[in-house]
């Protein structure tokens, strides 16, 4: 509440920049997700409730591959464990082989039977495939206590300081003398055992306790007055990474669809699905290729999601939240429309961020969802899309 | 034909003219919601004696084996803590048991699944009842153990909450016993280390707005920071299930917080201290409440979430007996894994202390159940020592601070039960 | 006449649910059979009112909790605050001498009025909603209901007053089955009454083309905002009688998922038919408290091993399959292909349960299990799937059950 108080005040304009990567960032992952709900729809007018799901599967395999590769909890226990490049891709690469034959295999034995039939009739059995996957999955997959991916897979734990207003020098020379004063004085505490909340401790200890905590405070207040006097952007090489293959994909799947024979089918199966087979286009293998993509994509997504972002731990429920705001950026970018969706995500993901910023932190989701519903009673068919009447 | 809608009005009015309430239409019908200032109910503080007397409606054991109700979700997304609460209480069972049952009867924990609902819970609790349980143990949420408590209050049965800790759900009735600490307890533990502890004095808190405990525990700890003198310098939101943090944690930044109260589950504690860190903010100190404890939160926070501090009931490295015989149990059972959240020792404790003051009964109807619930007096629990007599439910227990390592938790600090 | 008719139908549905609830209280320990009956009429009432909304005018909603929610709150909100003066008030005092029980009638009063005040309160958001869909078609459509909800859930969630994420306790607790299943009625024969006559016309037109429709001079508009009106009212009503059967409301017992069990019940029973929705309701709503049913005599849980669900599973997609065929394949007679269809499933029966032994030599398979209580979420949606998978116009299509279609076949039934 008192954030919410401090109405205006509380705007910190310095944290603004920041902010916006962070949402380009979010809005990232929302996109690729958000990719896959629109493909599918884009072929077969269904909206693919299962897709979070999927989403959530790759993030579990993101999870088995990383034990695999030697980050289980009981291997991290013993020794030091130094991750390299390699890991990140192999766990990308198995998570969207994965996800895509989820995908497939979901679209085969639920999807195809239904396609003659209504299109909510479809999206009654998705809604029953995205059931039968969390709660079916709670069975198999580890969930107790929710597992999380060790961050030391990731090689780049460090992060890129982008400054746009430095501080002062010498505050910052100050603090890394008293960042080392501190550091120092509490491995002698950690050396020495000392349970700095024991009350009763000889003098020389306590007296040692005392300087740790003046060491602390100063070199929080100076923190303090160095985050006051600049303003940067910080971006963990994680998110960095994040971002660029994010961006590949999506270069990828735009050559795809746009530059090859295959995309040309994709985008006349779209655009008319009897037309396109009439006109010897393969439908079910563009179907299936359609959902092989997607499912890809969730699962590169998952893996990122879950490995380098700030992933909360795994359970079968993982994908329900990313995936409904996925499916909310595909809709607000037009359904369907495949640079909608990017557009979409990018804009979900910012505006979280911007309410956050505003201190509203407790209405995040309400707010992206008045968005939304400002933005399509304006355009009822999303930003890139086109509205048409259709029937249910 | 006759006009449709006159139709509709007229079955709707006749429908309600039926019961004998024409005068329904009073003046004074509210129309629209008055800004009125409503006070939920005051969280009202361990006055024992003062709870309404839940209705005797004579449930007692019949048959040769006492039959007891565990509510725990099975299936939807609290099943981690569910199964461990089942898991806890049948190692309970199961010992109880082997050691001759109760007064020579046999011990059934019948198990019923809330799949996460508040109203899944209440129907698993009433087919409970239905099937004659004496006594029900659960839930973990709030929000469930609150409808739970309706049906027991209603029947005279007594509740033994697992890992509800609400501070108002004691109020109800007497039945209503929990063997976790309430949110009162927690946050003021909480806050007093954090000022004179870790010696911070501005702090910000970031609150999982989607679960009651994390919102009774952010309140509760904001009260009692303040009135040591501390200073909450902001408070920030999120939602379980959500992912990326940084939004809040840069607004946190901005404020410069020597310390930051993360009252949520270790599911997103973990990914949290990451943004933290993450984000620059390398010294201040991160602590929050229970819902810390888990092996999980150390490969979830890495590096980050070293040298935090949460309140906990125990400690797995806790040389008591107690403690380290329930550990080997637990082990035996799940092929020599750890108690992943706190919930089977507690259930372990909720179960163990039902059966205690069972065999005080003499005679076991559930009043009796709930008199000899309301007597228990150092009950050596896993979770410490509960004292039940003359505290309105609310067990006297004390809290253990443990600090977060590399390798596991570690002992820091005890603060006696007031 | 007319009106003695109609009130001697509304005297026999009152006496119907009476009598119905003196049937459930007359036995012993009836509490859990009791709260079955209340959370099924809730249910129909609710799948019947989305009917109206989906399958009657064709507008695609998938947030009718939180038409549910608003009417829940609304009664939490007023009992918190004005139950006590209402129930202390003198010309309240006065009528309570009417009744039998002084105490029933006083809140029978205030349920009626807290059940009026929870339908105006949802009606009112259900206009809110129902705008948009002058402009928004389909999937938009459905996303603005769907973020409507999630709007409702969280404001609910942030406000202090309302109990936050806890929810709020609703005094007093009503038991209301026979004013529960009166509403359910209520509801379906407003819907009934509504297709039966001229007045249904405009909403099947709307539902079948819209662009024809408001050619012939539908008004598009207000045939929209009256289904949303008309289906939020419901919804808010059975959201103030489950607010005082329970006792307490919280947010998450409005989450999506439950839009999305009411949306199901719907599609499930036949978009369109409002009998469909009713055993939809009461089919969906029943299967997950059946599950939990099953249990040996003493209430120990039945383990499941993995194997037996392996085996399960694999006989259950191939007879699914092999019935798929057969619907659209054979050609016989509708007898002999009846016939086959249950035999198909009687031998998968069999079968899955010799396959499940023979998985159940392989250790791993046997040594996994799970109690039946487990599973009953996967059961479910399983379920859904396959029913879907086999009748995907939903049991009762977009046709009314009626017990002559048995008795004569028409012909047109086949197609």
């Amino acid at each position: 509440m008192g954030s919410a108080l401090t109405l205006l005040a509380g705007l910190d304009p310095a944290g603004l920049p920041q902010q916006l990567v962070n949402g380009v960032l979010l809005g990232g992952i929302y996109a690729l997700l958000a990719l896959g709900y629109t493909m599918v729809y884009g072929v077969l007018r269904l909206i693919n409730f299962a897709h979070g799901e999927v989403f959530m599967l790759g993030a579990y395999t993101s999870l088995f591959v990383s034990w695999a590769l030697g980050f289980s909890p009981e291997a991290m226990k013993s020794g030091s464990h130094q991750s390299n490049p390699m890991n990140l891709v192999i766990m990308i690469l198995v998570s969207m082989t994965v996800c895509a034959l989820v995908g497939v295999v979901i679209e085969l034995f639920a999807y195809r039977p239904m396609r003659g039939s209504s299109r909510i009739a479809s999206l009654i059995t998705a809604i029953g495939v995205s059931l039968l996957l969390q709660y079916g999955g709670q069975l198999f997959l580890p969930t107790s206590p929710p597992p999380s991916i060790s961050d030391k897979v990731n090689p780049y734990s460090g992060s890129w300081e982008i400054p746009l207003k430095s501080a002062d020098a010498s505050l910052v020379a100050a603090l890394a003398k008293a960042r080392t004063e501190a550091k120092e004085s509490q491995a002698e505490i950690d050396r020495q055992h000392i349970n700095r909340f024991d009350t009763n401790l000889p003098p020389a200890q306590a007296a040692l306790i005392t300087t740790v905590e003046t060491s602390e405070r100063q070199v929080h207040d100076l923190e303090a007055k160095i985050n006051n006097s600049s303003v940067k952007i910080n971006l963990r090489y994680g998110q960095l990474i994040m971002l660029g293959s994010t961006i590949v994909l999506m270069l990828l799947l735009r050559h795809l669809v746009l530059k090859t024979p295959i995309g040309r089918a994709m985008r006349a199966v779209s655009h008319d699905f009897d037309s396109a087979s009439l006109m010897g286009v393969n439908v079910n293998q563009i179907v299936t290729l359609t959902f092989m993509i997607g499912s890809a994509l969730a699962g590169a997504g998952a893996m990122m999601y879950a490995t380098l972002g700030d992933s909360p731990a795994l359970n079968t429920f993982y994908g329900s939240l990313p995936g409904v705001k996925a499916f909310v950026a595909a809709v607000l970018g037009g359904i369907g429309n495949i640079p909608g969706a990017v557009l979409g995500g990018l804009l979900m993901g910012v505006a979280e961020n911007l309410v956050v910023w505003a201190g509203y932190s407790q209405y995040k989701d309400a707010v992206a969802f008045v968005i939304l519903i400002a933005v399509l009673l304006l355009k009822p068919g999303g930003i890139m899309g086109s509205s048409k009447v259709e029937k249910v | 034909m006759i006009r449709n809608s006159f139709l509709i009005a007229g079955l709707a009015a006749i429908g309600v003219g039926s019961m004998g309430l024409l005068s329904g239409c009073n003046p004074g019908t509210p129309e629209a919601p008055k800004p009125t200032d409503t006070k939920t109910e005051k969280p009202t503080a361990t006055t024992a004696g003062a709870r309404p007397e839940a209705t005797d409606t004579g449930v007692k054991a019949e048959g040769d084996t006492i039959k007891i109700g565990l509510v725990a979700a099975k299936n939807g997304d609290d099943r981690p803590w569910g199964i461990d609460s089942e898991k806890g209480a049948m190692i309970a069972q199961d010992e109880i048991n082997a050691a001759g049952g109760i007064n020579g009867k046999k011990v059934q924990i019948l198990v019923g699944d809330s799949a996460s609902t508040p109203e899944g819970g209440k129907s698993a609790a009433e087919k409970l009842v239905s099937d004659g349980v004496v006594a029900i143990l659960g839930e973990v949420a709030s929000g469930t153990t609150a409808l739970i408590e309706e049906v027991a209050f209603a029947k005279g049965i007594p509740v033994v909450t697992i890992g509800s800790t609400r501070t108002d759900l004691a109020a109800k009735g007497n039945n209503f016993f929990r063997v976790c600490y309430n949110d009162d307890f927690q946050g003021s533990t909480m806050a007093k280390f954090a000022f004179e502890g870790l010696k911070l004095h501005k702090v910000a808190i970031m609150t999982d707005n989607k679960l009651p405990y994390s919102q009774g525990l952010s309140k509760t700890f904001r009260e009692a920071f303040t009135k040591l003198g501390g200073e909450i310098v902001d408070e920030q939101f999120y939602e379980k299930g959500q992912a990326q943090f940084s939004g809040q944690v840069e607004n946190m930044k901005g404020k410069n917080p020597e310390g930051i109260f993360l009252s949520g589950y270790f599911t997103e504690v973990g990914a949290i201290s990451k943004a933290i860190r993450g984000a620059g903010m390398k010294d201040a100190k991160l602590f929050g409440g229970d819902g810390w404890d888990s092996p999980s939160l150390i490969t979830g926070g890495g590096e980050a979430i070293v040298d935090g501090h949460f309140c906990n009931h125990y400690n797995n490295a806790d040389p008591r007996p107690e403690v380290q015989g329930f550990i080997t149990k637990w082990k035996d059972k799940n092929n020599g894994a750890a108690p992943g959240t706190t919930m089977g020792a507690l259930a372990y404790d909720a179960a163990n202390m039902t059966f205690a003051a069972m065999k005080r009964c003499k005679d076991l109807t559930a009043k009796n159940i709930i008199a000899e619930l309301e007597n228990t007096e150092n009950f050596p629990g896993v979770t410490g020592k509960i004292t039940l007599k003359g505290q309105g439910g609310n067990p006297k227990k004390d809290a253990t601070v443990v600090r977060v390592t590399k390798d596991g938790f570690t002992f820091a600090k005890t603060f006696p039960a007031e | 006449m007319f009106y003695l008719k109609r009130f001697g139908w509304v005297i026999l549905a009152i006496l119907l649910c009476v009598g119905f609830e003196s049937v459930v209280t007359s036995g012993k320990n009836f509490d859990y059979v009791y709260r079955m009956c209340v959370l099924a009429g809730l249910y129909v009432t609710l799948a019947v009112s989305l009917n109206l909304i989906n399958g009657i005018t064709g507008q695609f909603s998938i947030g009718h909790a939180a038409f549910y929610q608003v009417g829940a709150y609304i009664t939490g909100f007023f009992a918190a605050t004005g139950y006590k003066g209402f129930a202390s008030n003198s010309l309240v005092q006065q009528l309570s001498h009417i009744g039998v029980n002084a105490t029933w009638t006083v809140q029978g009063l205030w349920l009626v009025m807290m059940v009026l005040a929870g339908a105006a309160g949802a009606a009112v958001a259900g206009f809110v909603v129902g705008l948009p869909s002058l402009r928004l078609k389909g999937d938009y459509l459905a996303i603005v209901t769907l973020g409507f909800g999630e709007i409702i859930r969280i404001v609910c969630q942030n406000q202090p007053a309302l109990g936050g994420a806890y929810g709020m306790k609703i005094e007093p607790r009503i038991n209301s089955m026979w004013f529960v299943w009166l509403l359910a009625i209520l509801c379906i024969a407003v819907c009934r009454n509504l297709l039966k006559t001229a007045h249904g016309l405009p909403f099947l037109a709307v539902r079948e083309d819209e662009v024809a429709s408001s050619a012939m001079g539908v008004d598009v508009t207000k045939v929209k905002v009256t289904a949303f009106v008309i289906g939020a009212a419901f919804a808010g009503a059975a959201g103030a009688l489950l607010g005082h059967f329970e006792g307490f409301v919280s947010p998450p017992m409005f989450k999506m998922e439950v839009s999305f069990m009411v949306l199901t019940m719907v599609v499930l029973g036949g978009t369109g038919s409002i009998t469909g929705s009713t055993v939809g309701a009461l089919l969906l709503f029943g299967i997950p408290e059946w599950l939990r049913q099953i249990e040996d005599s003493h209430h120990n849980p039945i383990l499941v091993s993995a194997g037996s669900v392996l085996g399960f599973a694999i006989m259950l997609v191939a007879a699914v399959a092999y019935v798929r065929h057969l619907i659209h394949h054979f050609h016989g007679e509708k007898k002999a292909k009846t016939q086959r269809i249950v035999g198909t499933f009687a031998a998968a029966l069999v079968a899955q349960f010799f396959l499940g032994m023979l998985l159940n030599l392989v250790p791993a398979l046997r040594d996994k299990s799970w109690p039946y209580a487990d599973l009953r979420w996967a059961i479910f949606a399983v379920t859904l799937i396959v029913l879907m998978l086999l009748r995907p116009q939903g049991m009762f299509a977009h046709h009314e059950f009626s017990v002559a279609r048995f008795f004569k076949r028409p012909k047109e039934a086949a197609a």
